[in-house]
């Protein structure tokens, strides 16, 4: 090495840094000599803080990078006429284009405890066309936090605006409402302790014997035979109603039985 | 006051003599050599050790603070190209060169040698001074450059074996964190402190006091100079550019 002539030291260190220069170039993506990628402009009206070098993805793969953003005042859509106002180019890998559609959709979304912003790019159907290079898209604009929150704090001041303007009726309501809560309780707890009397058990286990007893009569007296049985009961106080009553009676008192009838 | 007047007035010679000709390039191409190729070793071998204490120190205290080191690659190749590569090695360069050359020009003085080229009909700024201060700018921006990369290129390393994020990640990490002007920012800081090196060297060592002693003031003061100079020049430039993020 110390044979070398000066000259050529500083050649060979100016090379290295040169080349060091190129090789971090590349390694950050400053200069893409091998460009393999598409351009596409999409345009919205906000963009909630994405940048230039802001990754771009396909189905959670990263494909491409925000190359500009661009605020066009004038620009307006060329299907719809809509006026959108930002226009940011993009560039999508070669190998990653056909899978945006026409109706793919761009969001700009959030990732990673650092907060980056990234465009994720939804695939569209296979029925709709593919988009050309540099066309103009539209963009889904993101939620506006300071909206949503803006939005909220308008709600909140109506709702106590109109507790304030009704504060006596809400109150007696509230008021009603716990006493209600507090009956409804007491009920309950009487008839918790009610349902565990042991009378109250027997009676309505009784009332079960009752009605099983019942539905075995009354479907006894369905059968063929039950209905036989009522018709002859029928016929039997058909044929007993020209006997006077006094018979009966007379009948009733020679046996012993006292009674009213009819 | 005194001081300052006569640096002022040796600073205004010393860049007249080096942006006029004649040009002295085989001085140039000479004090290069010695300067940045001969620095290169001690520079990188230093740089690459003050990157990894960077890394894990900055992922220890991630750790303790957030309880993750996520953001660790990222973080440490910004803090590298922005302030360690460019300052380390300047520092580095001050206590080599700065120091070499002060006392070379401070013997020089004692020796009479300075008078005898102005005897000679020699310009001393444009033979020393200007040489010396066109080579240290090159040695300062290449050495900022070669540091800041070998930095990176260790605190990856280190990032890979200690913290257990591969090079994709660190990369990936980096390209958040990190664009090109980061490294033309740190060039142009190299640069500076490159200047500001031999024009305090020198300067120390054109009013060296007769004596050994002397030239040991000389060189004491030159590298106290210069370093604290670095320091505030890096606060400056540091201050400039972040009008330019």
């Amino acid at each position: 090495m110390n044979h070398m002539k000066s000259s050529t030291k500083v050649g060979i260190l100016f090379i290295v840094t040169l080349l060091l220069i190129i090789g971090f170039a590349l390694a950050l993506g400053a200069i893409q000599p091998f460009s393999n990628s598409y351009e596409l402009k999409i345009a919205y009206n906000f963009a909630g803080g994405i940048e230039v070098g802001s990754p771009v993805r396909v189905m959670g793969i990263k494909v491409g990078k925000v190359r500009s953003i661009e605020f066009v005042p004038d620009f307006k859509m060329p299907e719809t006429g809509q006026e959108v106002k930002l226009v940011i180019t993009v560039s999508i890998d070669k190998k990653a284009w056909p899978t945006v559609r026409k109706d793919s959709q761009y969001f700009i979304n959030l990732a990673g405890v650092i907060g980056e912003k990234f465009l994720e790019i939804t695939p569209g159907t296979l029925e709709a066309a593919e988009v050309t290079p540099g066309q103009v898209v539209r963009g889904e604009d993101p939620p506006r936090i300071d909206q949503l929150i803006s939005q909220s704090y308008s709600l909140a001041g109506k709702v106590i605006e109109f507790v304030n303007k009704n504060e006596g009726s809400v109150i007696d309501t509230i008021d009603t409402m716990n006493k209600l809560v507090v009956n409804l309780d007491k009920a309950l707890r009487q008839l918790e302790k009610t349902s565990r009397d042991q009378d109250v058990q027997r009676i309505i286990k009784n009332i079960g014997t009752m009605t099983d007893d019942l539905a075995f009569f009354s479907q006894k007296m369905r059968s063929p035979e039950g209905l036989k049985t009522l018709a002859l009961i029928n016929e039997l106080i058909r044929r007993l109603e020209p006997l006077d009553s006094d018979a009966i009676h007379k009948f009733l008192q020679k046996e012993g039985i006292k009674a009213h009838i009819f | 006051m005194r001081v300052v007047v006569d640096f002022a007035d040796f600073l205004a010679k010393s860049i007249s003599a080096t942006v006029t000709p004649p040009f002295r390039r085989a001085d140039v191409i000479k004090q290069v050599e010695f300067i940045a190729w001969e620095s290169t070793p001690v520079v990188l071998f230093s740089v690459c050790f003050a990157a990894m204490v960077t890394i894990v120190e900055a992922s220890f205290h991630m750790k303790l603070v957030i309880h993750n080191d996520a953001l660790v690659p990222g973080f440490a190749a910004l803090l590298i190209l922005r302030e360690l590569g460019a300052v380390v090695s300047a520092l580095l360069l001050t206590s080599r060169v700065g120091a070499g050359v002060a006392a070379e020009v401070g013997s020089m003085k004692i020796t009479e040698q300075l008078d005898a080229l102005k005897m000679l009909g020699i310009d001393p700024y444009r033979f020393l001074v200007a040489p010396r201060l066109v080579a240290c700018m090159i040695g300062g921006f290449v050495l900022s450059i070669v540091a800041n990369i070998a930095c990176l290129y260790c605190a990856m390393m280190v990032s890979e074996v200690r913290l257990g994020y591969s090079i994709g990640t660190f990369l990936m990490a980096m390209r958040t964190f990190v664009s090109f002007k980061d490294l033309i920012f740190a060039s142009i800081k190299g640069l500076c402190f490159g200047a500001a090196i031999p024009l305090v060297s020198c300067f120390f060592g054109f009013r060296c006091r007769s004596g050994a002693e002397g030239v040991g003031e000389a060189t004491t003061n030159s590298v106290v100079v210069a370093s604290v100079a670095i320091i505030v020049m890096d606060f400056v430039l540091s201050y400039v550019f972040s009008h330019y993020y």
